[in-house]
């Protein structure tokens, strides 16, 4: 098929003939080129041949299993992954992030969580645009001079919470595990710490957030991390 | 015939090992196994004895030497019917001396005999031969006749501590242990298994080295008899019986006679036939047993199978009708109808996520391949997800929060019980009225070292008769309102246990039911501090 040159391209790796379908009626309306393979073999050579934007990757392929898919594509590509699984299965959706996947989407999922995760993708990659400050919500990030306003009064944030926070808007709409986030913050000792995390995610959704019980911007990603989730402003 | 009070009213009211034991004491059939042999010492001592006596006697008696042959006659009539063959014969011998050397003047000497004399003494020994023939005819009859009831009563004995036996164990220590009496030998019971070498029985006396246990593999082949007093390989002291079920032979019986016994009468061959035989059908009867109990277990799993499977396609069917109707419908104009529409296939979709994910965590509970993660976990997080995953089905309930600001955090699988909760909430909005009240709280009990989370509603409340089976699988409450497997609560209990915690249901406050799950309370430690 012929492709605009000026659309982004994602390529489909999936065996399920309906859920390819149903991912082209979806990426086509919203703008998308979509390539498709059947296999991870075949899904492999597109990558190699066509480099597309980014790619949407199924665990249960019928060659190989997915994960060997992404290890083997990750040798020698940096393409945005979304790694799509079915339920129960925590344990291979972190292998999947581990393994260099940027995001993940459990099967059944809708048409707009797919959509809004693969902006989230396309956008890291995007050249980074200088932004001095970041609003969500009625929070406002001023990065030039490390102070966050909350409906325009200073809050107090520490300089881990400050650390945790700035790293949550880097990777916006976008899942970041347990293992990613103490790694990068408390380095790769505290690993399995993740009542460090617990502890500081509450602190900052207190300072942060309007409703505890059901928080916003900062929301747990079961078992596998968090994802900072927002209608974002970069000024 | 020995007597048994211990089979009096059925041998099973009594307990098997006691009347195997009571009946070693009792073995009928012993003296049959062993042989007919009243003791011949017994015999001669009775014929010199009445010899003697006689002559005694006669000595101090003042008649003819002739009355005395006679009386001689008399004593070798008599004992011709009383003694074997032989102790009459020397009966006969015995008295023709004592007659001439005592009797016949001159006494105390031998003297030639006249005609008479001498015909007298002959009819000693046709007497002597005759009544012996008779005698011994007659005692092989009557031995006969006894022999045939001594073996009947002890394959009635042994068939009776068998019939008692509840199990083959049961029936090989007590048939084994008569055995050993009976035969006096060392007895072994070695079965066949479908597949593999033959399995010697515990219960077994005698221990089979390698050769014996190859002519046992090779009785079990061929099924006919091997081993001593047979042609296959009879060198050693050990009869092989095979233990025949139909053209299977399920076993094999051996007995060590060793070498003394040296021949083995046809009578013998029977016995242990026979017991051969008892041991076989008991073999039978406890495999027919075992396969009528496989029998029960497939039929047991199987209308399990049909209940799930019953129940299954319903709770699929129901939302599949839904998407199928909707799919038709959504081609109207109208968009108000049109949204309408998406609603249900929203709602019907997202039953069908909930059912298979409840299906497959059941799968999982019983495959025994879940696994929990424990990791650290905020209890508003979990009940925060809980909510996402219940979605719309919360919708027309008020959900109340009430977990406390410092509340510590628990250790557990996230995903479990983030489906925990799910289903908790579900169970509640499903059994109360739209507009309900639903009440999610959280605490906890420092005296027993746990925490707890509980979410409790104001519906109906629990029905006392429900409470037994509350949390088994396909449990449904008769008054759920939607339908549902009733498989949610089996999974909250099962999640629960398998990261050590448990649940527990109750009256709530409000009157309805409340669900309380329970972890226990752990420290996570020191988090490192960047505040000065």
């Amino acid at each position: 098929m012929s492709t605009d040159p000026t659309k982004p391209e994602i390529l489909v790796i999936e065996d399920e003939v309906q859920i390819r379908r149903l991912l082209r009626l979806t990426l086509e309306e919203a703008g998308y080129a979509m390539r498709e393979a059947e296999t991870g073999r075949a899904g492999l050579d597109e990558v190699l041949r066509h480099m597309p934007d980014a790619v949407i990757l199924d665990l249960g392929l019928p060659d190989q299993p997915g994960i060997e898919v992404l290890k083997q594509l990750r040798e020698w590509n940096p393409v945005p992954v979304l790694i799509l699984s079915v339920f129960g299965q925590e344990g291979s959706k972190i292998a999947g992030l581990d393994a260099g996947a940027d995001d993940y989407l459990t099967k059944p999922f809708g048409g707009g969580e797919l959509l809004a995760r693969l902006r989230a993708l396309l956008r890291r990659i995007k050249p980074a645009v200088a932004t001095s400050s970041f609003r969500f919500g009625r929070v406002e990030v001023d990065f030039a001079h490390r102070r966050v306003k909350k409906d325009g009064h200073a809050l107090k944030l520490t300089s881990m919470e400050y650390a945790l926070l700035q790293l949550f808007i880097t990777h916006r709409d976008k899942v970041l595990t347990h293992r990613q986030i103490l790694r990068d913050l408390w380095g790769a000792k505290a690993e399995g710490q993740t009542h460090y995390l617990r502890t500081y995610v509450l602190r900052l959704r207190r300072k942060l957030e309007d409703d505890l019980d059901a928080p916003k911007f900062f929301q747990t990603e079961s078992g596998i991390g968090y994802r900072f989730v927002c209608e974002a402003d970069e000024g | 015939m020995a007597e048994t009070p211990a089979f009096h009213g059925g041998g099973s009211a009594v307990e098997p090992s006691s009347s195997a034991a009571r009946l070693r004491k009792i073995i009928p059939g012993r003296e049959y196994w062993r042989g007919l042999r009243p003791s011949v010492a017994r015999e001669y001592a009775e014929v010199f004895g009445l010899i003697g006596a006689v002559t005694w006697l006669g000595w101090f008696l003042p008649v003819s030497y002739h009355v005395f042959g006679h009386l001689y006659l008399l004593i070798v009539i008599a004992l011709s019917v009383r003694v074997g063959r032989w102790p009459v014969f020397v009966a006969a011998v015995v008295s023709g001396v004592a007659w001439n050397y005592v009797f016949i003047p001159p006494r105390l000497s031998f003297s030639v005999l006249d005609i008479d004399d001498a015909l007298l003494l002959g009819t000693f020994f046709v007497v002597a031969l005759i009544g012996g023939q008779l005698t011994a005819r007659l005692r092989a009859g009557a031995g006969r006749a006894r022999q045939l009831e001594q073996r009947a009563t002890a394959l009635y004995y042994l068939t009776q501590a068998l019939a008692a036996a509840k199990t083959v164990d049961e029936g090989a220590v007590s048939s084994l242990g008569q055995a050993d009496d009976l035969f006096n030998a060392r007895t072994a019971l070695l079965l066949a298994p479908t597949e593999g070498r033959l399995v010697p029985h515990p219960a077994s006396s005698l221990l089979l080295g390698d050769e014996e246990l190859a002519v046992a593999e090779t009785v079990r082949r061929s099924g006919r008899p091997a081993g001593r007093f047979t042609d296959v390989l009879p060198t050693g002291p050990v009869l092989h019986l095979p233990l025949r079920r139909g053209s299977e032979v399920v076993g094999v019986f051996s007995v060590n006679l060793g070498y003394e016994l040296e021949q083995l009468s046809s009578a013998q061959r029977d016995l242990l036939d026979g017991f051969a035989a008892q041991i076989a059908l008991l073999v039978e009867r406890e495999s027919l047993r075992a396969a009528g109990e496989r029998e029960k277990i497939l039929a047991e799993s199987d209308r399990l199978h049909r209940t799930l499977l019953d129940s299954v396609s319903h709770e699929l069917k129901t939302p599949l009708a839904v998407l199928r109707t909707a799919a038709e419908k959504l081609d109207t104009d109208d968009a108000r109808k049109r949204a309408s529409l998406v609603g249900e296939v929203r709602t019907a979709t997202s039953r069908l996520d909930h059912l298979v994910a409840n299906l497959l965590n059941q799968t999982r509970l019983e495959s025994g391949t879940l696994r929990p993660q424990p990791d650290w976990c905020d209890a508003r997080d979990l009940v925060a997800s809980a909510r996402r995953a219940v979605g719309e089905a919360l919708a027309r309930h008020a959900l109340r929060l009430e977990l406390p600001a410092d509340l510590p955090l628990l250790r557990c699988d996230a995903a479990l019980m983030e489906h925990v909760l799910a289903n908790l909430l579900l169970n509640a909005a499903h059994h109360t009225p739209p507009g309900g009240a639903i009440r999610v709280h959280a605490g906890t009990d420092a005296v027993h070292g746990r925490i707890f989370l509980a979410v409790s509603d104001d519906g109906p409340g629990l029905a006392p008769e429900l409470h037994a089976t509350l949390f088994q699988k396909f449990s449904r409450g008769p008054r759920a309102r939607a339908g549902g497997l009733g498989l949610g609560l089996s999974i909250v209990r099962g999640f629960m246990l398998a990261q050590g915690g448990d649940v527990a249901a109750s009256r709530s406050v409000e009157g309805g039911a409340c669900f309380t799950v329970r972890l226990p309370l752990a420290d996570p430690g020191l988090v490192p501090s960047d505040e000065h």
